[in-house]
């Protein structure tokens, strides 16, 4: 298949800057991927040894036929070459059907288990990657590179090799046949490279130019459009076309050039083509005429030149299709060498099912080794406690709760739940005992039903029609046309913020946890959905321990304890009543904001 | 498309140019068979060397003036695609800019993207191709045809019976393959969206323990995923093949025709070796043809998603008669105002109806979705009114020119948009020049200023993309000081101090006092509220409510359990003894 070349160029100047080790290196790595599939391969290649071959073999037969039938116009042995000639053209369809049809099955194999494997690493890499790496980021490259690779699988290795192996074959049998006219023939190759060599040093630079202002270009326009709001209430669409035209003005000029010099690469081929095949049809009729070759061999020659061209120049744009599939290869395997999540410990145990004390012993933890965000942090909470962190942001809350799941492990410290430290027990065990109802709820495609059920794969249908009666998540589920089985586009698109969280708490009732950890959603939510929201998870919060990171007077009042933080410690804690009898800064931060309301 | 095509006319002439060019190149391609049967049977089998070197000579030098013409119609090739891409997209962005915003969610901002940037890329390589290989692939096998015909039609009849089946059998591959592609794209879109939302949400699915459950849902897309491009891609391949095939069987078939023919002495061995060539030539040219034909199913996409664009009419425009005037006073009356989003069938404003004297604050409270954003966003026309009329100064905003409207409005939206820039230019955002102490004092009112000098670089800072991220309370009040700047004469504020803490966003509310503004806020906040002049309660659509906080914690049922699960009973007794 013929793909569209001159798109490809664009990608490939940056790409073929990096050195021969590493994309040996790289490719010693997908070799391991793709040595499961060693038998296919090897047949593969034979293949492609075997088409390589036929292919310069048929041209070879047709001159000699030209020769003894045509020119000479012998009797015997003319149905026989036919025939040959037939078989070997059938063969070579044939050895190019297979061959690709195999290297498919093993280049999208290959490219599967790349996904897969890419896809479990995910899970095993610990939280602080995900926070460091921007998602949307990360998405597009591993995207645009996967399908670049499976795409460079497909095709480009069967092409580089056979490209390869015919312009070898070729130039052995051109020898064999006549070494003068041989040499007549290359005379084009030095041509080739030398203005491949000037055409290349003129795109490169230019290519990088247009990419540059075509980035600049598209920024523009993604600003500007998702702006545009802004844009009408100020009225400045005029200026901002005005800005728009210098950048398309800019491009205009650099793709002018990047595009008029690649576009001489093709002409350049046709041109050298042209002139072999005058230069064979001229120099070997002279040949010819001097006895020095046969008429066969003049058209041998004029197919193996074509032949050989076009390799070169598949070689060529090959190549660098090569180089930037190589490029991102490297990019997904640097996410594969990524650090995993550090194991359990050996000694770590299951723990079935647990009461739910927890306990933090002298906790200090850091992110970057330099600014502690928690420290020196002490607490308990029996079973059945409902907890508040309370504080500006930034002090810490967030982090406490990571260290209780295990994202973290504390630097200093320890943490105990029902007396056991956390880093004695298996992560899944532990958190599968927990639940969560965070603000931003995560849901996923597939239907009502299914996100519900994630809390607990094992729950019927009937409990999860139970669980959301409880979450107060039944009667708008019903309204919905499908009921539970009504699909949720992706994040959870087509019902409210309000009744995300619903469907949240649902989930989180079917857990069935021992401890349960609540983000309380801030605002966009309307008063009737929210008081639903508070029936709901009171009804969750019963008997259980819970951490609740407030924002909102109302359930601080309600907890049990509450735990004051101020630049990673505990300053204060006890109940809404005692504290504020206090008078510290629980009593600050409560009057702040009450103040305000009321006044 | 031929919407989108008609931005070449200015440039036919240079397409003719290259198109010329281009035949030039073709011509000597199909000349060259001929040429070499001419310096066989003519030169090498009549023995005339002088005639091989005529001819051979000849032949280089027709190579060379085809490359001449290949590299002139580079150039003329270039300029054409890149001055249509230009003017494409100068055109597209042009419309774009004259959409009202109903437009905006009508497409989305994300699909407008795509075919501004890469859908005209689409397009221009199209036509860049077009003027180069497209045209030439189908007619080297038109000509390629006729002049085997022409050298010798015993020998080329086989071409004409077997080079339009084997075009058939490509037409119909390709229509197969395309409808294949689709599901494929589909299922690669599955298995994106499985990874996305792994990405994003690793937190969670950590949590929760649910590894193995997400990683068997994507093993079984991505299955299906592998399934698929195999089948498609396996289909495409025996293309190849089978025309390959049957081009060598063809030339089979020449020399067995050749060779009986030779006998009788009505064809000669050069004419064997022409037809042979153009064989080979057309075989290349049919490969190509694969490409080009899923090159302009893609354009031909492009340019519909393209012409979508031309085709929409902009609803929300001047009136011829609408006046220069500037705004003067900033009083806003609503009369009898209904309104639905275009395209969709229910109202989300229902008859609503008020007036705000000038230099009043005015709340707006309600539940999500009452309509409180839909009401602020008709003030500036950024949506018209379906039914009734906005008035500000009593004249029908209509009857205003949307610039002079918008210059005497500040709003700021609930989403925040700043441009990539500094600070200053965010704050100054389409103001000319601007003296630095009035952005001082708009930063300062809109209490970001002791922030934004804590940064290294103060109001040069560099925001957005390539710059510092500001916190959305940041972003809020940079936004608010963008409006302050231009002392609009109504200040709209759509919930943009949601993400400030009390205490700020009480200093903000003061500073604002100072200015000569009528101003609506919505808000989520009963203190916010509470100190505007007027209340305005909204519920699906209606005006439940009007009236001051006093006036509607007496009358109105939701707005006192609004006040309670806010302030709490408690709270609400403070405010019942404090009044």
């Amino acid at each position: 298949m013929l793909k569209p070349r001159h798109s490809k160029m664009v990608a490939i100047s940056k790409e073929t800057k990096r050195t021969a080790k590493e994309n040996i290196q790289t490719l010693k790595r997908i070799w391991t991927f793709l040595s499961d599939q060693k038998v296919g391969l090897v047949f593969v290649i034979v293949l492609v040894m075997a088409s390589s071959g036929l292919s310069l073999l048929g041209p070879y037969l047709v001159g000699k036929a030209i020769d003894r039938y045509i020119v000479t116009k012998q009797a015997h042995g003319f149905a026989a070459l036919v025939s040959a000639l037939l078989l070997i053209y059938l063969a070579l369809s044939l050895s190019l059907f297979l061959q690709n049809y195999w290297m498919i099955g093993i280049a999208q194999k290959t490219v599967y288990s790349l996904r897969t494997q890419l896809f479990q690493h995910f899970h095993q890499l610990p939280i602080s990657f995900f926070t460091r790496r921007q998602s949307g980021e990360l998405m597009s490259r591993l995207t645009n590179d996967i399908d670049n690779m499976s795409q460079t699988f497909n095709s480009t290795v069967i092409q580089v090799v056979s490209s390869a192996l015919t312009l070898i074959g070729a130039i052995v049998v051109m020898l064999s046949l006549s070494p003068l006219l041989t040499a007549v023939t290359l005379l084009i190759v030095p041509m080739m490279f030398g203005g491949m060599r000037w055409i290349t040093n003129q795109t490169q630079k230019r290519f990088r130019e247009q990419q540059q202002n075509l980035g600049e270009l598209n920024g523009l326009i993604e600003e500007v459009l998702s702006g545009q709001k802004v844009v009408k209430l100020f009225s400045q669409e005029r200026a901002m076309i005005d800005r728009f035209l210098q950048k398309n003005e800019q491009l205009k000029q650099s793709g002018f050039w990047a595009q008029t010099y690649s576009g001489f690469i093709p002409k350049l081929m046709n041109v050298l083509n042209n002139l072999s095949f005058s230069l064979i049809a001229g120099v070997g009729g002279i040949f010819a005429f001097k006895g020095m070759v046969s008429i066969g061999v003049i058209v041998i020659f004029t197919e193996y030149a074509r032949q050989f061209t076009r390799p070169l120049n598949d070689l060529a744009n090959q190549w660098n299709t090569l180089l930037s599939a190589l490029a991102g290869a490297e990019r997904v395997f640097d996410i594969l060498d990524e650090r995993k999540e550090e194991d359990d410990e050996q000694e770590a145990i299951h723990l079935p099912t647990i009461r739910g004390e927890v306990e933090f012993q002298d906790v200090s933890f850091s992110y970057d080794q330099k600014q502690d965000a928690v420290r020196h942090v002490s607490f308990s909470v029996a079973r059945g406690e409902t907890v508040a962190l309370v504080g500006p942001t930034g002090v810490g809350k967030t982090t406490i709760i990571q260290l209780l799941t295990r994202f973290y492990d504390p630097d200093q410290g320890q943490i105990l739940i029902d007396g056991y430290d956390v880093r004695q027990i298996k992560r899944a065990s532990l958190r599968r005992q927990m639940a969560f109802v965070l603000q931003d709820v995560f849901l996923f495609q597939g239907t009502i039903r299914e996100n519900i059920r994630y809390g607990r794969l094992d729950a019927t249908d009937e409990e999860v029609v139970e669980a959301a009666k409880w979450a107060n998540a039944h009667s708008f589920i019903m309204k919905l046309p499908n009921g539970y089985d009504t699909v949720l586009q992706q994040d959870g698109g087509g019902i409210s913020q309000g009744q995300k969280q619903l469907l949240a708490i649902a989930r989180a009732m079917i857990a069935r946890p021992a401890i349960l950890i609540l983000d309380e959603a801030t605002s966009n939510i309307d008063t009737v959905t929210e008081l639903a929201i508070q029936e709901a998870l009171a009804r969750l919060m019963n008997n259980r321990t819970c951490f609740v990171i407030a924002h909102r007077l109302n359930t601080v009042q309600h907890a049990d304890r509450i735990l004051v933080l101020r630049e990673g410690t505990v300053v204060e804690q006890g109940t809404h009543d005692s504290l504020l009898k206090e008078n510290g800064f629980y009593y600050e931060l409560y009057h702040r904001q009450f103040t305000q309301e009321v006044m | 498309m031929r919407y989108v095509l008609a931005y070449l006319k200015p440039y036919r002439k240079w397409m003719g140019l290259a198109w010329c060019f281009m035949f030039i190149e073709l011509a000597v391609e199909l000349w060259q068979p001929l040429l070499m049967a001419k310096i066989i049977d003519d030169g090498v089998m009549k023995n005339n060397l002088p005639l091989i070197w005529k001819w051979g000579a000849v032949m280089i030098a027709i190579s060379l003036l085809a490359f001449a013409a290949g590299i002139a119609n580079s150039f003329v090739a270039a300029y054409v695609g890149q001055q249509y891409g230009f003017s494409l997209r100068k055109h597209l962005f042009e419309k774009i800019q004259s959409f009202s915003l109903s437009h905006f969610e009508q497409f989305s901002t994300a699909s407008l993207i795509t075919r501004m940037t890469n859908d005209v890329t689409q397009m221009q390589n199209m036509v860049f191709m077009s003027l180069r290989i497209m045209l030439r692939a189908p007619l080297l096998i038109i000509f390629g045809v006729i002049m085997a015909l022409v050298v010798q039609a015993k020998l080329a009849l086989i071409l004409m019976v077997l080079v339009p089946l084997l075009l058939l059998f490509l037409i119909w591959m390709m229509q197969k393959a395309a409808t294949l592609f689709s599901r494929v794209q589909q299922t690669l879109d599955r298995v994106n969206s499985i990874m996305r939302e792994n990405i994003a949400n690793m937190r969670l699915i950590k949590a929760l323990v649910r590894s193995t459950y997400e990683q068997h849902r994507f093993t079984q897309e991505n299955e299906a995923l592998m399934a698929r491009t195999m089948t498609v891609s396996r289909f495409l391949e025996t293309i190849t093949p089978v025309l390959l095939f049957f081009m060598n069987a063809a030339i089979v078939v020449i020399l067995f025709i050749g060779r009986s023919e030779i006998q009788t002495g009505t064809v000669k061995a050069g004419e064997v070796v022409a037809v042979i060539n153009y064989t080979t030539r057309m075989t290349a040219a049919l490969s190509i043809f694969t490409f080009v034909t899923m090159a302009f199913s893609r354009a031909r996409a492009s340019g519909r998603r393209i012409a979508e664009i031309f085709a929409t009419t902009v609803d929300v425009t001047d009136e011829a008669g609408a006046g220069e005037a500037a705004i003067e006073r900033g009083e806003i009356q609503f009369e009898h105002v209904s309104f639905r989003y275009p395209g969709s069938e229910s109202f989300v404003l229902q008859d609503v109806s008020f007036s705000i004297r000038a230099q009043e604050t005015v709340a707006i409270l309600g539940e999500t979705g009452a309509g409180k954003s839909s009401l602020l966003q008709l003030i500036p026309r950024l949506y018209d009114v379906t039914e009734g009329m906005i008035q500000i100064d009593g004249i029908d905003i209509r009857q205003w020119k949307q610039a002079q409207l918008r210059a005497a409005i500040g709003f700021v939206p609930q989403d925040l948009l700043l441009f990539s820039g500094t600070i200053r230019d965010n704050i100054c955002f389409g103001m000319d020049t601007v003296p630095e102490a009035e952005m001082v004092r708009a930063a300062k009112d809109a209490q970001i200023h002791d922030t934004i000098m804590t940064f290294p670089q103060q109001y040069d800072t560099v925001v957005g993309q390539k710059g510092v991220t500001l916190s959305g309370g940041q972003k809020q009040r940079v936004s608010i000081a963008r409006v302050l700047i231009r002392q609009p004469k109504i200040l709209l504020l759509d919930d943009s101090t949601s993400a400030l803490d009390v205490k700020t966003e009480a200093r903000l509310l003061q500073a604002l006092k100072a200015y000569a503004c009528t101003t609506l806020i919505v808000t989520q906040k009963i203190s916010t509220a509470m100190e505007a002049d007027m209340i305005l309660l909204l519920k699906d659509g209606n005006l439940l409510a009007k009236g001051t906080h006093q006036q509607l914690l007496n009358t109105n049922g939701l707005y006192r359990k609004m006040v309670e699960s806010q302030l709490g009973k408690k709270g609400l007794s403070d405010v019942k003894a404090a009044t």
